[in-house]
């Protein structure tokens, strides 16, 4: 399953799962401001807490929204 | 995969407040209307906490502002796209080519309403540390910075206001400017009053220090000519926006500093291209001039249409 780690009033963060919503990706939001273990899973991703952060195997990932780069990981 | 054609009326580049609003006003003048965004909707105000000064609200996020107003364009038959990216724009031609990397949009006509980008920090550092240590959305970040120490800089309305929002994260922020504030006297006055905040004005950060994260600044204290270390561990750089015009150069009237000339009308030198908010040169650059600008716009692109169509 495809996580996006993000918080609710980020901008950035809402575009990632507009743009997974509009690709059909199904995904998990993983809410690193209500959720200390998200949080902790986040930086133990990237090394930091900078979001948003699309992984789909918890080894991979794209901090930020860049398209190009999610489809990438994400074979679409 | 090949590009899909497609006609429109009106193509809006951006979805700000200026490119929203014309596509409310197009839409409600049943204008086969497309609005193209490649970064957040809403623009610069996409992340802004609190806006104290649009008439009718006493206050109201950013966020809950332009996703009202996008809505009210979308009733009205306007279509948003911010994830279709704008390749290249031919303006002098008839009809118009707005190409994307999925279509090739031929329009009769072209609002410009593409705004600024926030500048960034002029330091050779600023790319090691980006995302790490030195930011440029207080909204998104600031998080990041529970009980560690902020700096931010700039010394305008957009920097007083993180500056006061950042404090509900960390006790310990310094405001830094080069030079004297220009944020408004109800600024000033709140963040003088923030006893969290540290104003340093006629300071200049000169270097970016740390080993894979920020860890502290060298800072020169303009008056005296001192130069000191701070310990820091982000930036929030509010250091003012430059226009996002360089899909235009070449085809519209442009001035030294990169905005659109365009006047009151918001009609360009190309017939069928205006442009609207931040973008054009003009005197004033607010929330209210850009829906003043957007109204103008597509009014006037609906003039133009029918005497095209006549």
């Amino acid at each position: 399953m495809v996580k996006i780690y993000g918080f609710e009033s980020c901008g950035w963060c809402a575009k990632c799962k507009a743009y997974l919503q509009s690709k059909g990706v199904e995904y998990e939001f993983h809410d690193i401001e209500l959720n200390p273990e998200d949080a902790e899973a986040c930086e133990k991703l990237t090394g930091d807490t900078a979001v948003p952060v699309i992984t789909a195997d918890d080894k991979n990932y794209v901090l930020g929204f860049d398209k190009a780069k999610i489809d990438e990981l994400l074979g679409l | 995969m090949a590009k899909k054609n497609l006609h429109k009326d009106v193509v809006i580049i951006g979805a700000g407040m200026a490119g929203l609003t014309a596509a409310l006003y197009c839409g409600r003048m049943n204008l086969d209307t497309l609005v193209l965004e490649s970064g957040l909707i809403g623009g610069q105000i996409a992340n802004a906490v609190s806006i104290e000064n649009y008439p009718g609200f006493v206050s109201v996020s950013g966020s809950d502002l332009i996703s009202t107003l996008q809505k009210q364009a979308e009733n009205f038959g306007a279509v948003v796209d911010e994830f279709d990216v704008i390749e290249k724009v031919t303006l002098t031609s008839t009809p118009k080519i707005v190409e994307t990397e999925e279509h090739i949009y031929e329009c009769d006509v072209v609002i410009i309403a593409s705004g600024m980008n926030r500048r960034k920090l002029p330091l050779p550092e600023e790319k090691k540390f980006a995302g790490r240590g030195v930011h440029y959305c207080e909204l998104c970040d600031g998080h990041m910075y529970k009980d560690k120490i902020i700096a931010v800089m700039g010394g305008g309305n957009a920097a007083v206001d993180a500056a006061n929002f950042l404090t509900k994260y960390t006790n310990k922020l310094y405001l830094i400017h080069r030079s004297e504030f220009r944020a408004d006297e109800f600024s000033q006055k709140r963040i003088k009053e923030n006893s969290k905040v540290e104003i340093m004005l006629q300071t200049e950060i000169k270097k970016l220090h740390g080993d894979k994260r920020l860890e502290n600044i060298d800072i020169l204290d303009k008056k005296t000519g001192e130069m000191k270390n701070i310990a820091v561990d982000g930036i929030f750089v509010n250091i003012g926006v430059e226009p996002n015009t360089k899909l235009f150069k070449g085809q519209v009237n442009m001035s030294e500093s990169g905005r659109i000339i365009a006047g009151e009308d918001c009609k360009t030198n190309i017939d069928g291209v205006f442009a609207a908010g931040d973008v054009r040169e003009k005197v004033i650059r607010q929330l209210t001039t850009a829906a003043a600008d957007g109204t103008t716009a597509a009014l006037l692109a609906e003039k133009y249409l029918a005497k095209l169509k006549a």
